[in-house]
């Protein structure tokens, strides 16, 4: 089941919200209800969406013209995710960073945030800052 | 080099120093072109009509069309664009890396080909696929833009470089993927980028030394643009106007004009007796609108300039204001037809806004723009008026405003027609046109300026009209009138460029792969299933007696990314990819040109 959470809380019928609410963290981000994240990994989103990542990775990470990043970011290293964003693979059409400010200041958060989607722990590509 | 009102006062000077008109047209290439034996430019004709005289191929025998022969480009990815056949031989594009064959026609055997060496830099600056919209030939040269925005003359016989110039800066985006155009004694080439802030313009360059001869902005400063605020005219109130001073810097908040794209990477057109040349403009950039209030002119426009001194005669912007990437460069086709029982020189135009539009060329007056796809609904209609789409609230990502999805948007920002060219038939007086049946959700965000990196602003998802399981139709549209004719329900995109014949047949491409003929009616007459997708323009030539007609295939462009890699399950519903995903059912990357003719008994 993809939303266990969401059944949960029409069962309990949101009587207690809170104690439908489901929160999975780790040392890389923090994520309530699947869309609502910690300030960092809100920054890795916004990021994403700023460095136009979707037109070749789809708007959900889902792939088009690049590989698609929620299976990628299950394999790649925190390493070669930072070398492959700051170089590129110029070959394979994936442009070089390295003169974007915005990028190369927020690359922990970046990959906080594509590896919460990677792990299924962010489970909508927008998200939220935590209410 | 930027167009200053000297050097446009110079080359105003130097055209009327000479013959003006058609007497110094290119007479060689007027010649090859009149002879449908010939496929001289990529649309056929000056005016992209994309119809030949060719008959051997017709309604009753086409269903016995055959392979003749099949070439191998030897590149993978999106194959746009078609070759061209000049006597005994054919000229054959590829996407990036760009290589150029020179094909005997007789044996098929390579007689040159051209191998440039581009930095792989602009591969990724290379929106929607790497793709090339082909060549041209003039003056006894074949003409290449590059993707890395180098403009290169080989000589036809030898293949070797004969000049080469640069027109635009790579680092910046600003790069190729459109055909170069040859009017007159000119290269017009145009400019790519509008997703990286490039601020567009049109070049003319000098056939013989490569010279840049004028340059007209799309923004910015009347002079720069080619324009003269007391003799340039645009569709005011009902009539024609002229546009006044700063027509363009009014409408832009500050400087955003100067990244404010405007782009111009379609097929442009030609009419040798007005001596003008027709374009149109895309996106203004960013795609979030709540960065760049007002009408942001001249984006999104109509154009028509002097050949000789790029001085714009009249101008018309479909668009103003845009919220969804209607970016108006798809080509603009030239055509006499009755408009309300008068007969006109008209230009036609089939905008991503959904619109299809007539214009006479002359004078650029309005005369119908109605919906060529029942879905459009960001608007209502276009008021005949004022020329201005009226815009429909809910579908308003502007109003709407940043980080708000506006959903169900129709037609998406990829149009109800893309570049792929439409054809003509002077025969039946109808338009044969190859159209995109999507809508989408747009959220645009705020987004900051870096030079050399994208600058779009909006995430988008796409899908088949709801209820709908097509993604496109190919219909018959009747300019005088702002009327379909008939529709052709397609699975996908109909993402290929339409031939229409004297022998009563239309044919086009399918993503899936098939070369298909249809009859005036649209009844399906032949297919075929070539290697790949087919998103090249169909064309046709004559050797020895007999009509070929052939296509690229090589799926790849804006439709068909998805199928370049890595696609996978859609984790929130409808994605970009949308009902594009299933391609992946029909087919997969090539890079081929498949010819067809009749058996030989």
């Amino acid at each position: 089941m993809k939303w266990p959470w969401l059944f949960a809380a029409l069962l309990t019928g949101f009587v207690l919200p809170t104690g439908a609410e489901e929160k999975v963290q780790t040392d890389l981000y923090t994520v309530v209800d699947g869309y609502m994240v910690d300030p960092n990994t809100l920054q890795g989103f916004r990021t994403w969406r700023a460095a136009a990542c979707d037109r070749c990775h789809g708007a959900n990470q889902e792939g088009l013209v690049g590989p698609a990043l929620v299976e990628s970011l299950k394999v790649l290293t925190r390493e070669e995710f930072k070398k492959t964003v700051t170089d590129g693979r110029l070959e394979k059409g994936m442009p070089s960073f390295s003169t974007s400010k915005t990028v190369t200041e927020h690359l922990d958060q970046l990959y906080a945030y594509l590896k919460g989607r990677a792990d299924g722990a962010i489970k909508k590509a927008k998200v939220e800052p935590i209410r | 080099m930027k167009l200053s009102s000297k050097v446009l006062s110079v080359a105003a000077l130097l055209a009327a120093a000479v013959t003006p008109g058609f007497a110094q047209a290119d007479e060689e290439l007027n010649k090859l072109s009149s002879d449908p034996k010939n496929w001289a430019m990529q649309a056929g004709n000056y005016a992209n009509q994309r119809y030949s005289d060719l008959k051997q191929v017709n309604k009753s025998n086409v269903n016995k069309l055959q392979v003749a022969w099949i070439f191998s480009t030897g590149v993978l990815r999106g194959h746009e664009g078609s070759p061209l056949v000049i006597g005994d031989t054919m000229y054959v594009h590829t996407p990036f890396p760009n290589n150029v064959f020179a094909l005997d026609l007789e044996t098929q055997k390579i007689k040159w080909k051209y191998a440039p060496k581009q930095d792989p830099a602009v591969i990724p600056q290379m929106c929607c696929d790497t793709v090339n919209r082909g060549v041209a030939y003039g003056d006894g040269k074949i003409f290449l833009q590059q993707a890395d925005s180098m403009l290169v003359a080989l000589d036809a016989k030898s293949g070797k470089v004969v000049w080469s110039v640069k027109n635009g800066d790579p680092k910046l985006g600003a790069v190729n993927t459109n055909a170069p155009h040859i009017f007159k004694d000119k290269v017009i080439t145009g400019i790519s980028g509008g997703e990286w802030g490039v601020r567009g313009y049109i070049s003319a360059y000098d056939i013989k030394t490569g010279k840049l001869a004028w340059r007209g902005y799309s923004t910015g400063p009347d002079a720069e643009m080619g324009i003269d605020p007391k003799t340039t005219m645009t569709w005011t109130d009902g009539s024609m106007q002229p546009v006044g001073a700063d027509s363009s810097l009014k409408t832009w908040k500050g400087d955003q004009w100067k990244i404010g794209g405007g782009t111009t990477w379609g097929w442009y057109s030609y009419d040798p007796q007005l001596n003008l040349l027709y374009y149109g403009t895309g996106n203004p950039s960013t795609w979030n609108p709540a960065q760049r209030p007002g009408d942001n002119k001249w984006s999104m426009s109509i154009w028509a300039r002097d050949v000789d001194t790029g001085n714009v005669k009249w101008v018309y912007q479909m668009t103003p204001y845009d919220e969804w990437d209607f970016d108006g460069i798809n080509e603009m086709v030239l055509a006499d037809i009755n408009v309300r029982g008068q007969s006109r020189k008209v230009l036609v135009h089939f905008d991503r806004n959904g619109f299809g539009y007539t214009l006479d060329r002359v004078s650029g007056e309005l005369l119908v723009a109605q919906k060529f796809d029942p879905a459009v609904n960001w608007a209502t209609h276009v008021d005949m008026k004022s020329g201005r789409p009226q815009v429909v609230s809910r579908y308003s990502t502007a109003q709407n405003g940043p980080d708000v999805n506006s959903k169900g948007v129709c037609p998406a920002a990829l149009g109800s027609k893309d570049q792929q060219p439409a054809a003509f038939s002077p025969k039946t007086k109808l338009f044969y046109v190859p159209t995109n049946h999507v809508c989408m959700d747009y959220e645009p965000f705020a987004v900051e300026y870096v030079a050399g990196q994208p600058y779009v602003g909006a995430t988008l998802s796409m899908y088949p009209p709801p209820g709908e399981k097509n993604m496109g139709n190919f219909i018959a549209w009747d300019a005088s009138e702002g009327k379909i004719v008939w529709s052709k329900p397609e699975r996908f995109s109909v993402w290929s460029g339409a031939l229409a014949t004297a022998g009563d047949v239309v044919f086009y491409g399918t993503l899936e792969g098939y070369l298909k003929a249809v009859d005036l009616n649209g009844q399906e007459l032949w297919r075929f299933k070539t290697p790949s997708g087919i998103i090249g323009n169909v064309f046709t030539y004559e050797w020895r007696g007999k009509q070929y007609v052939g296509t690229y295939s090589g799926i790849g462009g804006w439709a068909g990314i998805g199928m370049a890699a890595g696609l996978e399950k859609d984790q929130d519903g409808l994605g970009a990819v949308g009902g594009y995903k299933e391609l992946r059912d029909f087919t997969d990357l090539g890079g081929t040109l498949t010819v067809f003719a009749l058996p030989s008994n």
